[in-house]
């Protein structure tokens, strides 16, 4: 568990308690609101679990990495980008793994492109955003933010 | 008819499940490294979600809608925008941890724009991502890439705030006065039911309002159950008497 998981645990737990002390009806009436998300959200998350299991079968690390190192600047560029949209790999893979492709003299274009979109673009994640926060909003955020990465790459690519 | 709305509801669910079943019944071996693969995922799930959906009832309990709005709201400007930052930056845990967050923030006044800027802070520029970032990549690469996804985040919330409408989110239609319950968002959780069982009954999973007409609302209970509700389906609007 890393530092900020264990602070947001630590200042949960803090609140949990002041508001016991305060108003055990409010609180229990809290937890059970905290339950029902739970069960509400529970079989869309376990569903993109599954479904990045799958995902990470069929396009491993280590077959992106090869394909980004393997292709022209702006095709490497796109394919980053797509394929960083379909997956979602830990932090702690993710920069290792483009660390060693940019040591290893591949543009940081594609790698960066790669790298944002990893997190911020989802199609596993859409179902359970669209759910949560309408189609429109969850197109236009994604939509958005794909077309942004790319542009974020192009300026890294121009300033590095 | 119910089977088949209960697939079409949860039709991501039942395609990676199917998957599954002929993943394994072809290469039993690829299957079994597939949820091995997926291992991590749970764990890390497990290590916030709890916390998370805590939390959020927790400050959904406690912190009230004037507070978030001066803070978050339309008319938060350049304070609000920076206050997203700092909320999506010291966050934990994937994205879709932000999701509940988001939306009981949304609902007590946050500005379409600083839930955008939330999430996408949450997703790309937490600072453990960013001190992973800088061993593996280099101080100067993770600085220029935090201060480029920050100025991009900058500027493509504002254009998503130019084209969503607050009406877009779902559980945000108030225009006929009286009780109105969210059938999409409700999830069937009883907690309605439960708290003021004269107004709310369960039906086919998912609460409905029963006739109240003549009825004289208890405003605590009342209150109560809009407040309980996990998704924040239901939804009262005094314009006329009832």
């Amino acid at each position: 568990m890393d530092v900020f998981t264990l602070a947001v645990w630590v200042v949960t737990l803090i609140f949990l308690g002041l508001s016991f002390a305060k108003d055990k009806v409010r609180t229990k009436q809290a937890l059970k609101m905290a339950l029902g998300m739970g069960k509400g959200m529970l079989a869309s998350i376990l569903s993109i679990i599954f479904a990045i299991g799958l995902i990470l079968t069929f396009i491993p690390p280590a077959e992106i990495a090869e394909f980004l190192s393997g292709q022209s600047v702006l095709l490497a560029t796109i394919g980053g980008a797509l394929l960083g949209t379909i997956t979602l790999i830990p932090a702690f893979i993710a920069f290792p793994l483009v660390g060693t492709l940019v040591d290893a003299g591949v543009s940081v274009i594609p790698a960066v492109a790669f790298l944002t979109t990893l997190t911020m673009v989802g199609v596993v994640t859409f179902p359970l955003e669209k759910k949560e926060f309408g189609a429109k909003f969850t197109a236009v955020r994604n939509g958005l933010s794909f077309l942004f990465a790319i542009a974020i790459a192009l300026v890294m690519g121009v300033l590095i | 008819m119910t089977i088949l709305k209960k697939i079409k509801e949860n039709l991501f669910l039942v395609i990676v499940a199917l998957a599954y079943m002929i993943l394994f019944i072809i290469n039993p071996t690829m299957g079994t490294n597939t949820v091995k693969n997926s291992g991590y995922y749970i764990k890390e799930m497990i290590m916030i979600m709890p916390v998370i959906f805590v939390l959020t009832a927790l400050l959904d309990m406690w912190v009230p809608k004037e507070k978030i709005m001066r803070y978050l709201g339309k008319d938060a400007k350049a304070k609000g925008v920076f206050l997203s930052f700092v909320v999506g930056s010291i966050s934990a845990g994937p994205i879709y941890a932000a999701f509940p967050m988001c939306i009981m923030l949304h609902k007590k006044g946050a500005s379409i724009r600083n839930i955008i800027i939330i999430l996408s802070s949450w997703a790309v520029i937490k600072v453990p991502m960013l001190l992973n970032e800088a061993k593996f990549l280099g101080p100067q690469f993770m600085a220029i890439r935090w201060v480029l996804t920050v100025i991009a985040i900058i500027i493509f919330s504002w254009i998503s705030a130019k084209i969503i409408k607050d009406k877009d989110l779902p559980g945000e239609v108030l225009t006929q006065p009286g009780l109105h319950i969210n059938r999409d968002a409700c999830m069937g959780c009883t907690l309605c039911a439960k708290n003021y069982p004269e107004v709310f009954e369960m039906k086919n999973k998912k609460a409905i309002t029963k006739s109240y007409e003549g009825l004289d609302l208890d405003q605590d209970k009342l209150e109560n159950s809009i407040n309980s509700c996990p998704v924040n389906a239901i939804s009262f609007n005094e314009g006329n008497k009832i």
